[in-house]
């Protein structure tokens, strides 16, 4: 099946500093994925790259399997954390432009989103707050009936009302077969509405795979000993632990694969107790980060 | 729909398993019955805010077990035949796996099987209490 999303070995350097370090993504039509990664890791630029927004140092990205041309922009959505809009219109005036700009347009889910968000035809772009204007931003995007959607911090400067309406209107979009890719601060937005979680840190991919894979993968095994840190017998080599970590008597290793047999070799350096784990998306996030920054 | 789902996105277990879970938990107890229509992957997506490929694999794996049937266009159905023996089934798969976590914890605390045997026991003349001691 053709990526809906590809980047191939993007790279982007400006001067000495490389901003997306040799990142390749590629994302299947209908699936939904959340890009990670702490502040300055990346992530609007691995967006401007993909949008044809700046030139990248070297690598290719392909939208529905094609460079990207102006016709990628017919049916590609795209919501920058501060929404472009035009001052001096109102919010209605919005939804007019864009039944000019896209054959897609969809009045009647123009204004059902516009009425879900409790904005008003009537007023001024420059009269609206941050979050309001997000909120148009994505009214005019998924009122277009995109294909593919990218949107940076979508649920930015939201409240938790209208956050949740963002997820509604990707997952409505998605059961539809729209491809999004989405960054976000908030795991807890990742962790319902996407499927694959790629986090980038320091301009690298250093996760990319399905939420259920890393959920089922990692484990931390926690064992408690009676006394002195014990002798790890070549446990910190196993390609399996991610990493360990000994805080007094009680060692904690994140592993990833089996964790039973992990847990079988720290059970044979006799603790007193011995517990395995589940991670949710936030410990797999701070552990890829925490790991990567040694 | 009768039976109401909930699922927490933020526990390590992966949503679809806690999906199958309950469906099948569902199933099995008769809050959803034979033939009764499941909602489409759309609306339970939207219903529960959670990524409609989950929710489609969730379907794809109770066709493939027997719990449900799918037929294009018309939509996903609780199986009419031997549904409550697969789901019975698959409830078993559930409550072993239970059962396994607790034995293995039981066994990482430093128990005897011995002592696991008499809390096991004591477990079970509490929960399926005999006419005697009822």
């Amino acid at each position: 099946m053709t990526a809906a999303i590809s980047l191939h070995a993007l790279t982007k350097r400006y001067r000495a500093f490389t901003a997306v370090d040799d990142v390749t993504l590629d994302i299947e039509p209908g699936s939904i994925c959340g890009l990670l990664g702490p502040n300055g890791a990346g992530k609007t630029t691995t967006f401007k790259c993909l949008l044809g927004f700046t030139q990248p140092t070297s690598g290719t990205v392909a939208v529905g399997g094609k460079p990207i041309g102006a016709e990628t922009f017919e049916t590609l959505a795209y919501v920058p954390e501060r929404a472009i809009l035009w001052d001096h219109l109102t919010v209605g005036e919005h939804l007019a432009v864009y039944r000019r700009l896209y054959r897609t347009y969809d009045d009647t889910r123009a204004r059902e989103i516009l009425a879900m968000f409790s904005l008003d035809p009537k007023k001024s772009a420059k009269k609206l707050s941050k979050g309001m204007r997000s909120a148009l931003g994505l009214t005019l995007a998924f009122s277009i009936r995109p294909r593919v959607l990218i949107l940076d911090e979508p649920s930015s400067g939201l409240d938790p009302l209208h956050q949740r309406y963002v997820l509604d209107l990707m997952i409505d979009a998605a059961a539809n077969e729209a491809t999004i890719l989405f960054s976000s601060h908030n795991v807890g937005q990742v962790e319902r509405a996407a499927d694959r979680v790629a986090i980038l840190n320091k301009g690298k991919l250093i996760v990319n795979q399905t939420i259920d894979e890393l959920k089922t993968g990692e484990k931390i095994i926690e064992a408690v000993f009676a006394e002195a840190p014990p002798h790890l017998n070549g446990l910190a080599d196993d390609p399996r632990i991610l990493r360990i970590d000994q805080v007094g008597t009680t060692l904690r290793a994140v592993t990833r694969g089996d964790s039973d047999e992990i847990a079988q070799r720290i059970f044979a350096l006799r603790p007193k107790s011995i517990r395995t784990i589940d991670l949710n998306l936030e410990d797999i996030f701070l552990n890829a980060v925490a790991g990567d920054q040694r | 729909m009768p039976a109401v789902f909930t699922v927490d996105p933020r526990s390590g277990v992966p949503l679809y398993l806690q999906l199958i879970e309950q469906i099948t938990r569902a199933v099995a107890l008769g809050s959803l019955a034979p033939g009764e229509q499941l909602p489409t992957v759309k609306a339970l997506a939207l219903d529960l805010t959670i990524n409609p490929n989950t929710v489609a694999r969730v379907y794809r794996e109770l066709e493939r077990d027997g719990v449900i049937e799918t037929s294009p266009g018309r939509g996903s159905f609780v199986r009419a035949n031997g549904t409550v023996g697969e789901a019975r089934r698959a409830v078993a798969d559930i409550a072993l796996a239970a059962l396994e976590a607790a034995i293995r914890d039981a066994k990482s605390l430093g128990l005897e099987r011995a002592d696991v045997e008499e809390l096991f026991a004591r477990s079970i003349a509490r929960w399926y209490p005999t006419e005697e001691n009822a």
